[in-house]
């Protein structure tokens, strides 16, 4: 497959060694000095192309008509839509990504640039860290693309509430499906009668609010004041 | 009419003036307040600090009822975007685009954005100058693709036809004005030194004009 990622920054270069690597053919594209001689120094020469981004015949030269990605992957949002646009309505390129720098441009990459997949950095790991945040230690190991579900994990604590009880019996909202159960480094898959032990991994699938759910079925029983305040002591021996 | 301006530069700041004072509603965007220092004193339209690219900037502006919007910010990518994106996301009626470096010429064609090259346009029209004072552009469509010109006919081509100086396929004639009288003259009708003939032609039509008229009528 060939891939044009455009923008050898630290994004675009470590997409591009990550997809050669998989035995893709990658062309980059850059015309900052300095980030042309960092490349050429990781990377293949055939696989370098020195050129305005945005100059259609840099774009060619690179390939962008036998493309089958473009990633574009530069510090500039508008320089990013451009080149989706440009990739999908010159070149009919299958397939466009593009890299969202300020979360306020987030808006434009879409269909109306066609910008196949954007990627919010910023806002993924807000979103992340504010899952983080209010879940204790349930992990999210991915965002689905559509809709608003995660891939979510979580093992299970001593005394948490869903331990001895069959799934079925959980009482787990509607848009929350247990995935996976990870015992003893074996993966079990989950059928109703199953139920969860202590020490297991719990992979599900779910929305926001039964992530939330989840999580309480899944945590440790609060401490009382009385073993908290053993904790305390035994901390600050 | 609701005009916004987006990018407040030289271009910028001299647009939305004019716009100022023949009495429209203006309001102009820029990301660098100084750049608002730009603006003549008088100007009493509004102005908005912010990113001309951000959704609540162009709503602070009133981009869902504006019959205008032109973008003359210093950067290709910015013009072409928010160009695209007010004409597809608000639908405003005239989106006018200024096309920075020449180079990116293309990708306005690409984004079929009307747009004006301020520095070939001015390249162009210093380049006539250069050569010849009988032929003056007065009016330029597109981006100058197709202009009307002003032919002042030279001593040599007295009593010629029309036909013999401006009879070509890029070249249609428009009027003639002679002694301060203009009528629409055919390509049968004789020339006489001093005559203006206004006449609409391609750039090729007009540089086989300028070789032309600088020979005789016999060399032609």
């Amino acid at each position: 497959m060939l891939v044009i990622v455009i923008g050898g920054g630290r994004t675009g270069a470590q997409l591009a060694r990550a997809l050669l690597k998989q035995d893709h053919e990658v062309h980059i594209v850059d015309n900052r000095k300095d980030v042309l001689s960092r490349i050429h120094r990781e990377m293949p020469t055939e696989s370098i192309f020195e050129g305005d981004p945005v100059d259609p015949s840099v774009l060619e030269r690179a390939g962008i008509r036998e493309a089958n990605v473009v990633a574009a992957c530069t510090t500039d949002d508008a320089t990013n839509l451009v080149l989706c646009f440009l990739a999908r309505t010159q070149y009919q390129v299958r397939r466009t990504i593009a890299r969202v720098n300020n979360p306020r441009d987030a808006w434009m990459f879409g269909e109306m640039f066609h910008v196949d997949v954007s990627l919010n950095q910023a806002e993924i790991l807000a979103h992340l860290i504010e899952e983080e945040m209010s879940m204790g230690d349930m992990m999210t190991l991915l965002k689905l693309r559509r809709g608003n579900y995660s891939l979510v994990e979580e093992k299970i604590p001593v005394g948490a509430p869903a331990i001895g009880v069959a799934i079925k019996d959980l009482g787990l909202p509607d848009h929350c499906v247990i995935a996976a159960i990870i015992r003893k480094g074996e993966v079990m898959t989950p059928r109703g009668l199953a139920w969860f032990e202590a020490g297991d991994e719990v992979l599900a699938v779910t929305d926001p609010d039964g992530a939330h759910q989840l999580a309480k079925l899944l945590a440790a029983p609060k401490p009382t004041p009385q073993a908290h305040a053993q904790n305390h002591t035994r901390n600050g021996v | 009419m609701k005009v916004i301006v987006i990018g407040c530069g030289r271009v910028g700041a001299d647009l939305a003036y004019r716009l100022y004072k023949r009495g429209h509603d203006v309001a102009i965007i820029d990301v660098d307040e100084n750049s608002f220092n730009g603006l003549s004193p008088d100007f009493q339209g509004r102005f908005y600090e912010g990113d001309g690219m951000a959704q609540d900037v162009l709503h602070r502006a009133g981009i869902e009822n504006c019959d205008t919007v032109c973008i003359v910010t210093n950067s290709d990518s910015v013009n072409l975007v928010i160009g695209h994106a007010v004409r597809t996301m608000y639908h405003v009626p005239n989106v006018i685009t200024r096309n920075y470096d020449a180079h990116n010429r293309s990708l306005f064609e690409a984004f079929n954005l009307q747009c004006i090259s301020a520095s070939s346009w001015a390249a162009q029209r210093l380049e006539e100058l250069v050569y010849h004072t009988e032929i003056r552009t007065v009016f330029s469509a597109g981006n100058g693709e197709v202009e009307i010109y002003e032919v002042t006919v030279p001593p040599a081509w007295n009593d010629q036809t029309i036909e013999t100086l401006v009879g070509c396929p890029d070249c249609v004639i428009v009027s003639l004005a002679r002694s301060g009288t203009a009528f629409l003259p055919n390509l049968h009708t004789v020339l006489k030194t001093g005559d203006v003939i206004y006449i609409s032609a391609t750039l090729d039509g007009v540089e086989g004009l300028r070789v032309r008229i600088t020979k005789r009528p016999e060399e032609v």
